[in-house]
């Protein structure tokens, strides 16, 4: 399937709807940061520019904010664009371009493994530990601590129901792509 | 009608005080609400990037719960909760061959999931003005404070279905009841960039920046929000913010239940005020304040 249709499958968007005005972009916090913007991402999905897009930092800095999906005046979500760019990415192989950021997502994950719900502390712990972020954030960690903000890690209980949900959804997933 | 309430992770974590606001509002409003069982984390931005169908099926084997529990509407304080139960209930509604994929996944029916609203949604329906109004114990009319709805309360309007997008007015109107003249500002639904605190605290620094600035030009002392990650973003980054703005900033993060609760007279201790980083108590105690009496 070509780059655009698989979009499109994963993500209900007709990206020829867009016609580049680019209120995405205008509105985008995050678009000073991204390498492209959301309208210039619309555009390459268009144009089947796959390797472009899969290996933007663009579709991994991206909040899911949503203002761009709330304001494009053609009724075209960017905002399930970049989702469905983002899974397509991983089930290529394709490496997140801002490490940081797969590091903080596959670390979710396997949190919620454990208990199902997230130990936040741990999660962002673990996270700044293995981005070399962990020290600045230390004064803060503590105070949040004192004021009972950081919980014990809870047991690694009621992880169950949740693994159950992860291993029945990729074997699924895999059998229809297989 | 029946509520569910569906907590949260954060609520159990970094954001106690919001939780413990909410309940202790909702017990002085008596309105009933029953905590959703065998709740699991909603996935946030995670589980859908590693797969679609998992991103799908996380949270809504909540909503599947809640639906087997027979609520009339499931309450979501986070916003971003709330945004994932809703995207992924209406995703699967209109996708009848994804759906029969997610039952078969959480083995678990959805024949009619109840809709997640956010709690702003129930309170700040007019059918609650007179019971609000008429519950203020602790006048903070002299309260110069912004509403901040960030992103997923009213946004993308066609899913949300909820007050306007960019100009959202439930948390004003709610706080007018109360007696506070809310100030208007141009940011009340930017980002604050959300988990990014995390992984990339720079960004979040420079937005919450952003929020700050445009908060202090509108003569606000304090902020209000209706999200854990608006309140973790605004309430803990204030230190790096000053330092880039050079000047102290010491400005109060509050929820809107906190605030509610505080009018009618609640304790401290039961809204969690003293989990902030940014201590509250000091602005609310200047205020005028006089007790009514009963
Ligand atoms: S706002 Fe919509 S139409 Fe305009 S550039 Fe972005 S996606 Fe295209
Ligand atoms: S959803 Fe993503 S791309 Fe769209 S405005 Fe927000 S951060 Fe930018």
């Amino acid at each position: 399937m070509a780059f655009r249709d698989e979009i499109q499958a994963l993500s209900g968007q007709n990206v020829n709807l867009c016609f580049q005005c680019s209120k995405c972009s205008s509105g985008c916090p995050l678009a000073d940061k991204m390498d492209l913007k959301p309208a210039q991402v619309m555009h390459s999905i268009r144009l089947g520019r796959a390797d472009s897009v899969l290996n933007s930092q663009a579709i991994w800095l991206c909040v899911d904010c949503e203002t761009c999906t709330s304001r494009c005046p053609q009724d075209v979500e960017p905002a399930a664009a970049m989702a469905a760019v983002r899974v397509l990415a991983l089930q290529k192989g394709i490496k997140p371009s801002v490490k940081v950021i797969d590091i903080y997502y596959r670390g979710f994950v396997d949190n919620m493994r454990l208990n199902g719900k997230i130990h936040d502390a741990s999660v962002a712990g673990i996270t700044q530990l293995l981005t070399g972020q962990l020290i600045p954030d230390l004064p803060l960690a503590m105070k949040l601590l004192v004021r009972g903000r950081v919980k014990p890690p809870p047991l690694p209980l009621g992880g169950g129901r949740f693994r159950k949900i992860y291993r029945n959804a990729l074997a699924k997933e895999k059998e229809s792509r297989a | 009608m029946k509520l569910g309430y569906y907590p949260g992770c954060s609520l159990e974590g970094i954001s106690a005080e919001y939780d413990e606001s909410i309940r202790a509002l909702f017990a002085h409003l008596e309105i009933t609400m029953e905590d959703l069982p065998d709740w699991i984390c909603c996935g946030t931005l995670a589980a859908p990037s590693l797969s679609r169908l998992l991103g799908l099926a996380t949270p809504l084997w909540n909503v599947a719960q809640a639906e087997k529990a027979g609520y009339d509407k499931l309450i979501a304080p986070c916003s971003a909760c709330l945004y994932h139960f809703k995207h992924a209930t209406q995703t699967v509604t209109e996708n009848p061959s994804l759906r029969a994929d997610v039952e078969a996944v959480l083995e678990l029916p959805l024949d009619s999931p109840p809709p997640t609203i956010h709690p702003l949604e129930l309170l700040s329906d007019n059918s609650f003005e007179m019971r609000i109004r008429a519950s203020v114990k602790r006048d903070l009319s002299d309260l110069k404070a912004v509403c901040y709805y960030g992103c997923h309360i009213s946004r993308p309007a066609k899913l949300m279905q909820f007050d306007d997008p960019e100009n959202p007015q439930s948390m004003d109107r709610l706080l007018n009841w109360i007696g506070i003249q809310t100030l208007d500002w141009p940011r009340k639904v930017d980002c604050c960039g959300a988990h990014f605190s995390m992984i990339k605290p720079d960004i979040v620094v420079d937005m919450c920046q952003r929020l700050f600035e445009s908060a202090l030009e509108a003569g606000a002392e304090a902020i209000i929000v209706g999200c854990p990650m608006c309140h973790a973003n605004l309430d803990t980054r204030q230190n790096a913010i000053a330092a880039k703005l050079g000047h102290a900033l010491n400005m109060p993060v509050l929820y809107f239940s906190q605030v509610l609760g505080y009018a009618f007279g609640l304790p401290g201790e039961k809204l969690g005020f003293k989990r902030h980083i940014v201590d509250p108590l000091p602005l609310l105690k200047c205020l005028k304040l006089e007790v009514t009496s009963d």
